[in-house]
């Protein structure tokens, strides 16, 4: 079963679905319309992915994926998060800062949030919670 | 000639290590087509080209004969004039072809794809070197889209998750039409045992090691070419690469001349 036919199977209820999608916009296109609550774009500070975050906000909107959030991820510098600020205008940014945790976990094949629960990446990316309760209606 | 094509996780440096490969080979004289078949393609990038949103023009393509491919390149256009006239030219001479990208509408890419495959199959083996990339992932390297490849450069990152990767890909020397090479390559290799940990986990022979180097995030970023942004340690090793896989085909001259049908 596709990402996509997951997604618009599932029925309501009170369980939370978080779902990792492929790269690029593929699945986002074949999506159903309204088949989520909300949409989270993740991009780094680099022109090229910039770019496929702009085209995946494009179709999240056209296609009423919910509320979208912007995460700025592996930000090293205030230009980097400041470049994806101005790339995406209204929409809320949450900015992840690159973190050797995360690196460290991925080598070891590991969780990031049980190698480091206090790294600098996971506390950021714990930004998110609020952001997505206040911007689902459940 | 040399015929490589480079496939592996998506992040696992695929792009950044075939764009730069690309020049370095041309650098060493001879004529040099990288072919970009991801359909979010990130080779112009670091083979310095600016623009990659060159979608292949729908008219390239004609609709085939009963029974055959659905399209077929126009009457009158051949591998090589099709070479010739749509694939870019890029710093050191490097010839960019890429087959489509993810903004076109399924049409398009389908019509892309036949050309593309027809290309590849019907080019003159002797008059061009061919640097592949390849989309992340297992899907287009198993179903057949590396056959024009004499070599098949797995990249792999030291991590579990770019090593799952990387072994199911090394299934593909089981398939009739498998690459007669099939080579890993370990990119941001920080310490030695990070290459130890690739060739046990693989356990085939690793014929590159990259180091992991900030000018090359930092090219990334600036939309360069690791060639043509504070090149050092990323380049160096991208150098000795391709003097790695040119002798592997000195070895075996024949090989080299025969290429791929
Ligand atoms: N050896 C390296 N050292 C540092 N950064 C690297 C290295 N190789 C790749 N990168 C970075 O990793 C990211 C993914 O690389 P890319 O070549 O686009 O991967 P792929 O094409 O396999 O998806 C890019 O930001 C790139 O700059
Ligand atoms: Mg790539």
């Amino acid at each position: 079963m596709s990402a996509e036919q997951l997604l618009s199977s599932v029925p309501e209820s009170d369980t939370v679905i978080v779902a990792d999608l492929e790269a690029g916009i593929g699945t986002l296109t074949r999506l159903p319309e309204a088949s989520v609550d909300s949409t989270l774009v993740i991009v780094e500070p680099t022109p090229r992915s910039i770019d496929v975050g702009q085209r995946a906000v494009l179709v999240a909107t056209e296609r009423k994926q919910g509320h979208i959030t912007i995460v700025a991820n592996k930000v090293a510098t205030h230009e980097d998060e400041e470049r994806i600020r101005t790339a995406f205008g209204e929409h809320p940014v949450v900015t992840v800062p690159l973190d050797p945790v995360v690196v460290a976990a991925d080598r070891q094949g590991a969780s990031p949030v049980d190698v480091d629960p206090n790294a600098l990446a996971i506390s950021a990316i714990g930004g998110l919670v609020p952001v997505l309760i206040e911007t689902t209606d459940t | 000639m040399i015929r490589i094509a480079f496939a592996g996780k998506g992040g696992a440096g695929k792009s950044s290590i075939s764009g730069s490969f690309a020049r370095l080979l041309s650098r060493r004289g001879g004529p040099v087509l990288a072919v970009d078949s991801d359909p979010l393609p990130g080779m112009a990038y670091s083979l310095g080209i600016a623009v990659d949103d060159h979608p292949t023009p729908d008219n390239v393509v004609v609709e085939g004969p009963e029974g055959g491919p659905k399209w077929v390149l126009r009457p009158g256009l051949d591998a090589a004039g099709f070479i010739d006239t749509y694939a870019s030219t890029g710093p050191d001479d490097v010839r960019y072809l890429q087959f489509g990208n993810t903004w076109g509408h399924f049409q398009t890419l389908q019509r892309g794809q036949h050309a593309w495959s027809q290309v590849v199959r019907e080019m003159d083996p002797a008059a061009w070197n061919v640097v592949g990339d390849l989309p992340g992932g297992t899907r287009q390297a198993m179903f057949g889209w590396a056959k024009y490849a004499d070599v098949l450069a797995v990249v792999t990152e030291p991590t579990p998750k770019s090593l799952h990767v990387a072994r199911r890909l090394l299934n593909i020397t089981k398939a009739e039409w498998a690459p007669s090479q099939v080579v890993v390559v370990a990119n941001r290799v920080d310490e030695d045992e990070d290459i130890e940990r690739i060739s046990n986990a693989l356990d085939r022979p690793v014929i590159g090691s990259v180091p992991n180097d900030p000018a090359v995030v930092e090219a990334d970023k600036l939309a360069l070419s690791p060639l043509d942004h504070r090149p050092g340690p990323f380049v160096e090793a991208i150098e000795q690469l391709v003097g790695v896989v040119e002798s592997t085909y000195d070895m075996d001259d024949q090989r080299a001349t025969k290429g791929k049908p």
